[in-house]
């Protein structure tokens, strides 16, 4: 009896047997003395196929495990001419190659041409559970009869269009290799990895798609993404770009005071704390400063009290009441127009949303949740949104005429980010979006504020004689001065107005 | 198992020794005070046993070994939800409704009383305002409530550590050499078991004078070696605790800290570690059938001895471990396999596991309730000499068929 050659899925690897006639798989298989059969890398699948079908041998293929998919895809947006001629060169390439192009050029509309142009099931990875997010909304708009995924930050689908996080689906690449015939993977520099090039080693996809804005890694493992994913096929570069407006915007600065209640508890703490560091010789201009007082605080109990006042200290300036009573101001004043708030701590963003009643949203939001809660605001469902810094990183956010940051980091590229975001055009063209800041007077707060508009050179060298008077909310990393306002190509100075201090909230 | 930032190790010449902590007073003593302070937050939220635990810790130098107990301890917690209804469902609900007003904390308490009327009237039970304030947020990881948590003793907890500090040198193996003796086949059949379980492969080399070495890697490994099975073996390590008479080398695959290059190194462990298992240990025996097989023999006269400790009979792709071994005086020896009653998927395997086997010298007992031409089971083309039985194996029969 002749049994037919099959090929078969071995966690992550192939096994071919019996072995088949002809010469030319034999380059791919390693003969694999624990199993006595031939083995063969999950990612030559394609090569080996061809392989085998040139010299017209029959096997019987039990390892693909692929489907393909009935899209109907709702894609309605013409693409625009990079998205085409990306496309083109992709298919040209046989469907494996890294597309690179700038931040915010439709990659993701460019994924959606390409899975639409291969049907196939399709495992889609992306970096951060924000991108994880963004895919997912996009490609249930896409492709709204297919099922579509997840795998990562809380959910475990194995739906035929599957959005993963690089660490799950490097965790799981095992299970997944043989399940999708198409992987894109979203920011592929950061495939490279010891770690996470077992997601395309360790699978038998044929066709395979990168995107990137960067491919160049510093430890020069993006010659590897040649490997992994196909050669580059389509590059192009941010001047594309350029051109696409903002919409336009004011700043409004809101100064708390501290009520006398407040004030004094801020003072006792103020001078608990200073006295110790006095008596203990420590300042705090600095980082080293400041771990000498994290040393000192779990030496001695007068230490450890300081550091529950300083705790103390920044409590009250960070998160006061009074900016409560301004958000509930601004919060009755706007409504029902669309809000979004803005706290750089998650327990403000969960007090906020107990006390108001509001969606919050964070890292440790579900993401399907997250999906919700975003779908019912752009519907106007929800008016109000609460968010810590989870918004960042060039993630979608529905239009909103009204932001609001409580007690920010003090980062400039993360109030740009911000402020884009909120300011994003919507519909309509003659919107004026407010944004209102909400800082603490008299604490260092007030510096972080300036700090955060980039207009700070001049309060950082105050701050750093500033000696232990001012509170310091964070080892300072403005000491570095590495705060430099980066524009992206598509802001423009003029764009923005000069902050009009609120004075009536003083 | 504890997470690389709490492994804690040191070089002496090329060998790595990981932390080990003994088992004095002053360790118990620290080991039971962190026992009594998860069993005194149990009913609290793991925010605030954080907090105790942040507290307990300190700055002293030793916080990492504080938190690396603290953190084994919180693998036998068990933390809950405790919220009206499922935080997500409650949540819509709540933000559905407040959406209709101005977001004001007096509009808050309104909507919050309205809601707790409605939930009393479908839960049947009274649901206060600020129980929903609870509750909406109980999902949280720092809001769940310690519900139960499986406390170990001081010591314990100390083997434990101790273990999961070895095991952490694993995290970086490529693959393990085991050098194993002939040995009890249920020791072997756990060790087997967990290998199965955690996808790991074996070959195995040697013979029962000599005794076995087993490679230990991946599917993978056969093209690279990474440390991508590392994790799989570190859980084997508990396993193998369970075995007697073994020493192993693991190959580590590390970075070295200036030029970022793979280096190798190696780390060597044997069964007289002293290290405690955690895992449950295997049974003595498969079936009431072995247990009854060996009372009986006992009470046979004859010069074959009947051993517990047998042959690992490699086959591509997996091992046979069989029931028994019998070995004369004048140096003939035969293993000896139970089949009872089993579901047919389960002969089919067996059976062709035994004609690849190949093995000369084994019997086995076959029960003559199992329809084995039913299963598809041929005996014809079967090198093991075959042994029927009714209800019991009797060692007469056996012994017939070594003579």
């Amino acid at each position: 009896m002749v049994r037919i050659p099959t090929l078969s899925f071995d966690r992550g690897t192939l096994i071919l047997h019996p072995p088949p006639k002809g010469k030319a798989w034999v380059d791919y298989a390693t003969w694999d003395d624990r199993v006595e059969k031939f083995r063969i890398k999950a990612i030559d699948y394609r090569q080996l196929v061809e392989a085998l079908q040139n010299e017209n041998i029959n096997f019987i293929d039990e390892a693909k495990a692929f489907i393909a998919l009935e899209l109907v895809s709702s894609l309605a947006m013409e693409p625009y001419p990079h998205q085409t001629q990306a496309l083109t060169a992709w298919k040209q390439a046989g469907r494996q190659g890294v597309v690179v192009l700038p931040t915010a050029a439709g990659k993701t509309y460019l994924a959606q041409l390409a899975i639409a142009s291969t049907p196939r099931s399709t495992l889609i990875v992306v970096p951060t559970l924000d991108l994880m997010h963004q895919w997912y909304a996009q490609l249930l708009a896409a492709f709204p009869d297919a099922e579509v995924g997840l795998l990562g930050g809380g959910s475990r689908d194995k739906s035929p269009l599957l959005v993963a996080t690089y660490d799950s689906a490097a965790i799981h690449a095992e299970a997944l290799g043989n399940r999708y015939a198409l992987l894109i993977f979203d920011e592929c520099h950061h495939l490279p990895t010891d770690f996470n090039r077992a997601i395309a080693e360790y699978a038998i996809a044929p066709y395979r798609l990168g995107l990137t804005a960067t491919p160049e890694r510093s430890d020069g493992k993006h010659s590897d993404l040649n490997y992994l994913i196909g050669t580059e096929v389509y590059r192009q570069t941010a001047e594309e770009l350029a051109g696409k407006a903002l919409a336009k915007h004011e700043v409004v600065q809101i100064k708390v005071k501290l009520s006398q209640h407040e004030r004094d508890r801020y003072n006792e703490s103020i001078e608990l704390r200073n006295a110790f560091l006095q008596q203990a010789n420590i300042k705090l201009g600095n980082l080293k400063g400041w771990q000498l007082f994290v040393q000192a605080s779990a030496r001695s109990t007068a230490g450890r009290k300081a550091m529950l006042a300083h705790r103390t200290a920044k409590a009250i300036a960070l998160g006061t009441d009074g900016k409560l009573r301004v958000l509930s101001n601004l919060l009755a004043q706007h409504y029902p127009e669309r809000t979004l708030i803005f706290t750089a701590d998650n327990a403000t963003v969960y007090r906020i949303s107990q006390e108001f009643l509001i969606p919050a949203i964070t890292h440790q939001t579900p993401i399907k949740e997250r999906h919700e809660i975003l779908l019912r605001f752009r519907e106007g469902e929800y008016r109000a949104l609460v968010a810590s810094h989870v918004l960042n990183e060039g993630v979608d956010v529905p239009a909103a005429s009204v932001a609001i940051i409580l007690s920010g980091t003090g980062s400039a590229r993360e109030y740009i980010q911000r402020l884009g975001r909120v300011l994003r055009r919507g519909t309509d063209k003659d919107k004026l979006a407010v944004l209102y800041e909400v800082v603490a007077e008299d604490t260092s707060e007030e510096g972080t504020s300036v700090r955060r508009r980039g207009a700070g050179r001049g309060a950082l060298a105050k701050r750093g004689e500033g000696e232990i008077q001012q509170l310091e909310i964070l080892p300072s990393q403005t000491t570095y001065g590495v705060n430099h306002i980066t524009r992206r190509a598509a802001e423009s100075q003029d764009m923005y107005k000069v902050d009009i201090d609120n004075q009536e909230d003083r | 198992m504890l997470p690389t930032d709490l492994l804690t190790h040191r070089l002496n010449g090329e060998t790595i020794v990981p932390k080990r902590l003994a088992i004095d007073t002053k360790n118990l003593e620290l080991a039971a005070e962190l026992i009594a302070c998860f069993q005194e937050s149990i009913g609290n939220s793991q925010g605030e046993l954080n907090e105790r635990l942040q507290d307990f810790e300190g700055d002293s130098p030793d916080y990492r070994i504080k938190r690396g107990l603290a953190h084994l301890l919180k693998g036998l917690c068990e933390f809950e939800v405790i919220s009206p209804l499922e935080p997500q469902v409650l949540r819509e609900r709540v933000f559905k409704v407040a959406a209709q007003t101005v977001p004001s904390s007096f509009n808050s308490q309104q909507t919050l009383k309205n809601l707790a009327l409605q939930l009393s009237h479908e839960l049947q039970r009274e649901v206060i305002a600020e129980e929903i304030r609870m509750g909406l947020y109980a999902d949280l990881a720092e809001n769940r409530i310690l519900t139960s948590f499986d406390a170990p003793t001081p010591e314990e907890l100390l083997h434990r550590y101790n273990l999961s500090q070895v095991q952490g040198i694993f995290y970086k193996a490529s693959h393990l050499i085991i050098n194993a003796h002939r040995n009890v086949p249920g020791q072997y059949k756990l060790l087997f078991r967990y290998l199965k379980l955690f996808q790991l492969m074996a070959y195995i080399e040697g013979d029962a004078e000599h005794g076995f070495t087993i490679t230990i890697d991946g599917p993978t490994s056969l093209f690279s070696p990474s440390t991508r099975y590392g994790l799989a073996i570190a859980k084997l390590i508990p396993a193998l605790l369970h075995v007697t008479k073994w020493s192993l080398s693991a190959a580590l695959q590390l970075r070295d800290f200036y030029t970022n290059n793979w280096k190798t190194g190696r780390f060597n462990l044997d069964s007289e570690c002293g290290l405690i298992s955690h895992y449950p240990p295997g049974k003595t025996y498969d079936s009431m059938l072995e247990a009854s097989f060996v009372d009986r023999w006992e009470s046979l006269k004859t010069k074959w001895v009947l051993e517990r400790e047998v042959d690992l009979i490699p086959i591509p792709g997996s091992v046979m471990i069989p029931d028994f071994r019998l070995v004369h005086p004048d140096g003939r020896i035969f293993l000896l396999e139970i089949v009872g009653y089993w579901r047919p998927e389960y002969l089919q395997k067996k059976f062709s596991q035994v004609r690849k086997a190949n093995c000369d010298n084994l019997i086995l007992a076959i029960s003559e309730r199992l329809n084995l031409e039913k299963v598809g089971v041929k005996l014809n083309d079967c090198p093991a000499r075959i042994v029927w039985f009714k209800d019991k194996l009797q060692p007469k029969s056996v012994l017939a068929v070594l003579e």
